[in-house]
C-alpha cells in the first residue's frame, strides 16, 4: 500500500503549517528584468510553489547555512567587553520541493559539522526543517547524480520523498520526523493500491545515467597520487577563479568570519560564505600564498570533493546537482574534467 | 574557420607566440582555448556563441596565463575594447601581444545557445555594432557578416527605472541586490577590474563590509559601478557571471550614459583616447564641487 497526497492536499497542508507560523520554503517561479528562473524562497501561498518547474539557480543550503550569520553581538562599555551571543534555536522551517540532490547535500555536510567542532548554527537549522523533497521528472546536460551514488529520487537527506503520479504524489516517508509530519496529516494521505509511482523518473534516471558514469574509488586512488600531474594546469587555465561554483553548491561549505562595526564601541561578528578558488582565500599574511595559482586553487576544488573529504568521511562531497557546469562563466565542466580524471585513472590502472 | 586555424597555426610553428586564447567546442556550447601546439589548432571555432571576452585572461591578476608566455588573442571588435583599456591603464604593452580580429556577425547572450541568432537571441552589446574587425588586430579573419537587427530599444530596460521615483528605484535595486551573496564573481571575470587587492578586500579600515546584507550589498555593487565609469568595456560578462541573476549590466549602462553626457567620452577599441578618470580637462563639469 502506498500514500497518496494530491496537490489540492498538499497546498492545504502548506496552508495549515503557514497558518501555524511556520516558515515555508519552496521553489518559486522569478522573473527578473526578462530572464526566467527558479529559485528556493519563502513562499506566503501554496498556488507560488512551482515543483515542476527547472532546478532552482540556487541551493537549498542557504536555508540551513545562510550567507551571512551573526554569531555573536558586542558592545565595549570603559574597558570591559560585553559579548550578547546570538540564538541556535530557529523557528520551524517546512522545505517543500526540494530537488534530491539538495536533500542529500544535508547530510553529506552533517559529517563536517560535527567533526572538529560541533556547529550549533547549522544544527540549529537542521533541527527547525523539515526537507519535503520531490522526485525530479526533468535532467539536463549538467547533471550527474547517479553518478555519485544517488539518483532523481534518492531520498537521502529528506524527511518525505514525493513522487509524482498524475496530479498527486506518492509519499515516501524516510525519518522519524517525516514520520511526525504524516502524522499530523494523515487524513491527507490516504492508502491506495495504484500501482507503484516510482517508474516516473527512470526515465530521467537513464537521462543522467548517460552523462556520466564513474569509478569513485579508483578516481579518489588516481587523485591521490597525482596531487603534482600536468592536468591540473591545462584544465584551470579558463577558470577566473570567481567561486560562482562554490556559492552554488549544495555541499560546500567553507566560511570567512568577520567583525563589523555598528557605531562607535560596538559590533557584531557574522560568518559568511566563502569559497576556495579566490586567491584571497590562502592568501597569508605575510603574502605568501601556498596556492599559488589557479591550477592549484582549482585542483584544491576537485580533491577536497573527490580525495580529501571521502577519505576523511566517507563521503563524496558532490550530490551532481551540475549547478557548478551551469553557473560557470568560463564553461569549466565538472562531467568532462570527472570523465578525464577517471580516464585517466583507468589508464593508470591497466599499467599497474 | 580554416583561416582562423591556419593563422594560429602558423602563428605557433613560427615561434611568434607561445600560445593562442580563441574559442572551442564543448559538450554544451563553446568555451575558451588555450592553444600551445600547432596540432590543437583544429579546435578553434569562432561562431555566434563565442560569447566570452577573452582579453579578461590578459589581466596581470591570471599568473598562470601569464606563465604560458607571448600570446595571440582572438579577439571581437567589442573584445577589442578591453585591450585597448588594459594598454590605456599601463596593465599590457601593446607589442607584448598579437591581436586576430575576426569578423562578427554578432553573438548570443550565452555560449550554450542552440537557436539561430536573431533579435531574440542577439546580446544586448551587439545592438547597433558594425561588427566589423578592430582597427588594432594585425591579423584579420573571416568574411565581412551582417549583425542582425536588434530585437527593440536595447536600453528600454534601463528607461523603465529612469521613469520610477527614488523611493521606487530604491525599493528595486534592494529586491536585487540583496540576492548578492558577495562571491565577486562579477569582479573575477571583469577584464577591467585588474586590481591585485580590491578596495572590497581592505579590512583596515573595513570600506566595504564583506557580508552579503543589504549594506555591505550597496556598498560593494555601487563601489564597483564606479570604480568602472567611464572603463567598462561593455561585454556584460559580469551580468553572464552572477549567479544570483542581478541585472548588474544596468548599472554599467546608466554610469555609461552619464560618461557620454558629462564627459563626451564613450567607450572605445583606441587606445589613444584618454579616459576621463585618468585625464584632466579644464572644461570638465564642477559644479558638484562646493
Ligand atoms: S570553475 Fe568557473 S565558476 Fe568556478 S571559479 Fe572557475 S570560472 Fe568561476
Ligand atoms: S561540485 Fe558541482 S555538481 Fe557537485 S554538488 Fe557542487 S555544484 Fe553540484
Ligand atoms: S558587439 Fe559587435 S563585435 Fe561584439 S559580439 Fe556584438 S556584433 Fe560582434
Ligand atoms: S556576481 Fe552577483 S552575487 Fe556575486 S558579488 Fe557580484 S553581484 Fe554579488
Amino acid at each position: 500500500m502506498r500514500r497518496m497526497l494530491s496537490r489540492t492536499d498538499l497546498d492545504a497542508l502548506v496552508r495549515d503549517l503557514l497558518g501555524a507560523g511556520t516558515r515555508v520554503i519552496a521553489p518559486v517561479r522569478r522573473k527578473v528584468q526578462g530572464r526566467e528562473f527558479v529559485e528556493y524562497a519563502p513562499v506566503q501561498n501554496p498556488e507560488e510553489i512551482a515543483l515542476d518547474g527547472s532546478q532552482p539557480v540556487r541551493p537549498l543550503k542557504q536555508v540551513v547555512f545562510p550567507p551571512t550569520e551573526t554569531l555573536f553581538n558586542y558592545k565595549q562599555d570603559k574597558g570591559l567587553v560585553q559579548i550578547q551571543e546570538a540564538p541556535t534555536t530557529f523557528s520551524d522551517t517546512l522545505v517543500i520541493g526540494a530537488r534530491p540532490c539538495d536533500a542529500a547535500a544535508l547530510e553529506i555536510v552533517d559529517r563536517v559539522m560535527d567533526w572538529d567542532y560541533h556547529d550549533e548554527f547549522w544544527f540549529g537549522h537542521r533541527q527547525a526543517t523539515t526537507v519535503v523533497a520531490v522526485a525530479c521528472t526533468d535532467s539536463d546536460e549538467s547533471c550527474f547524480c547517479t553518478a555519485v551514488g544517488l539518483s532523481p529520487e534518492s531520498t537521502r537527506g529528506a524527511d518525505w520523498l514525493l513522487i509524482p503520479a498524475g496530479s498527486s504524489f506518492e509519499v515516501r516517508v524516510v525519518t522519524p520526523k517525516g514520520e511526525a509530519l504524516l502524522e499530523s496529516n494523515k487524513s491527507r494521505c490516504p492508502e491506495s493500491d495504484v500501482p507503484e509511482a516510482g517508474k516516473a523518473s527512470s526515465a530521467v534516471e537513464e537521462k543522467v545515467r548517460a552523462n556520466l558514469a564513474m569509478n569513485p574509488a579508483k578516481l579518489q586512488e588516481w587523485l591521490g597520487a597525482h596531487f603534482e600531474h600536468p592536468l591540473w594546469q591545462k584544465i584551470a587555465l579558463r577558470c577566473h577563479g570567481c567561486g560562482a561554483c562554490a556559492f552554488v553548491c549544495p555541499t560546500c561549505h567553507c566560511f570567512d568570519i568577520v567583525d563589523e562595526l555598528e557605531g562607535v564601541g560596538r559590533g557584531a561578528r557574522r560568518r559568511n560564505w566563502d569559497a576556495c578558488q579566490p586567491a584571497l582565500f590562502t592568501l597569508h599574511g605575510s603574502g605568501h600564498n601556498p596556492r599559488k595559482d589557479q591550477s592549484a586553487r582549482f585542483r584544491q576544488r576537485v580533491m577536497h570533493k573527490f580525495s580529501i573529504y571521502p577519505s576523511r568521511f566517507g563521503e563524496i562531497l558532490c550530490t551532481g546537482c551540475g549547478r557548478c557546469i551551469r553557473v560557470c562563466a568560463a564553461g569549466m565542466d565538472l562531467i568532462a574534467i570527472l570523465a578525464e580524471i577517471g580516464q585517466n585513472a583507468e589508464e593508470a590502472g591497466s599499467t599497474l | 574557420m580554416e583561416e582562423l586555424r591556419e593563422l594560429a597555426k602558423k602563428l605557433l610553428q613560427e615561434k611568434q607566440v607561445n600560445a593562442v586564447v580563441g574559442y572551442e567546442c564543448d559538450r554544451r556550447g563553446v568555451r575558451p582555448a588555450f592553444v600551445d601546439d600547432p596540432a590543437g589548432c583544429d579546435r578553434l571555432v569562432f561562431d555566434h556563441r563565442c560569447v566570452q571576452n577573452l582579453p579578461a585572461y590578459l589581466s596581470p591578476r591570471r599568473t598562470n596565463v601569464a606563465g604560458l608566455g607571448r600570446l595571440a588573442v582572438v579577439v571581437k571588435q567589442c573584445d577589442a575594447r578591453a585591450v585597448a583599456g588594459l594598454i590605456r591603464e599601463s596593465q599590457l604593452k601593446r607589442e607584448n601581444l598579437v591581436l586576430i580580429g575576426v569578423r562578427c556577425g554578432g553573438v548570443a547572450a550565452n555560449p550554450n545557445e542552440s537557436r539561430e541568432l536573431g533579435a531574440e537571441t542577439l546580446a544586448l552589446r551587439c545592438y547597433g555594432c558594425s561588427g566589423t574587425e578592430t582597427a588594432m588586430a594585425d591579423y584579420v579573419v573571416g568574411e565581412p557578416k551582417t549583425v542582425p537587427a536588434a530585437g527593440g530599444d536595447r536600453d528600454a530596460r534601463l528607461a523603465e527605472i529612469e521613469k520610477m521615483s527614488p523611493e521606487e528605484r530604491l525599493a528595486l535595486w534592494k529586491e536585487w541586490l540583496s540576492r548578492c551573496t558577495r562571491c565577486h564573481a562579477c569582479r573575477q571575470v571583469c577584464p577591467m577590474c585588474f586590481c591585485e587587492r580590491c578596495v572590497a578586500e581592505k579590512t583596515q579600515p573595513n570600506w566595504i563590509e564583506s557580508s552579503p546584507h543589504i549594506q555591505g550589498n550597496f556598498s560593494w555593487n555601487v563601489t564597483r559601478a564606479l570604480h568602472l565609469a567611464g572603463r567598462c568595456v561593455d561585454c556584460g560578462e559580469c551580468e553572464r557571471a552572477c549567479p544570483a541573476q542581478i541585472p548588474l549590466g544596468l548599472l554599467n549602462r546608466k554610469l555609461a550614459k552619464i560618461m557620454s553626457a558629462r564627459y563626451g567620452f564613450a567607450v572605445t577599441d583606441d587606445p589613444s583616447t584618454p579616459a576621463p578618470i585618468g585625464s584632466y580637462r579644464l572644461d570638465d563639469g564642477q559644479e558638484f564641487i562646493l
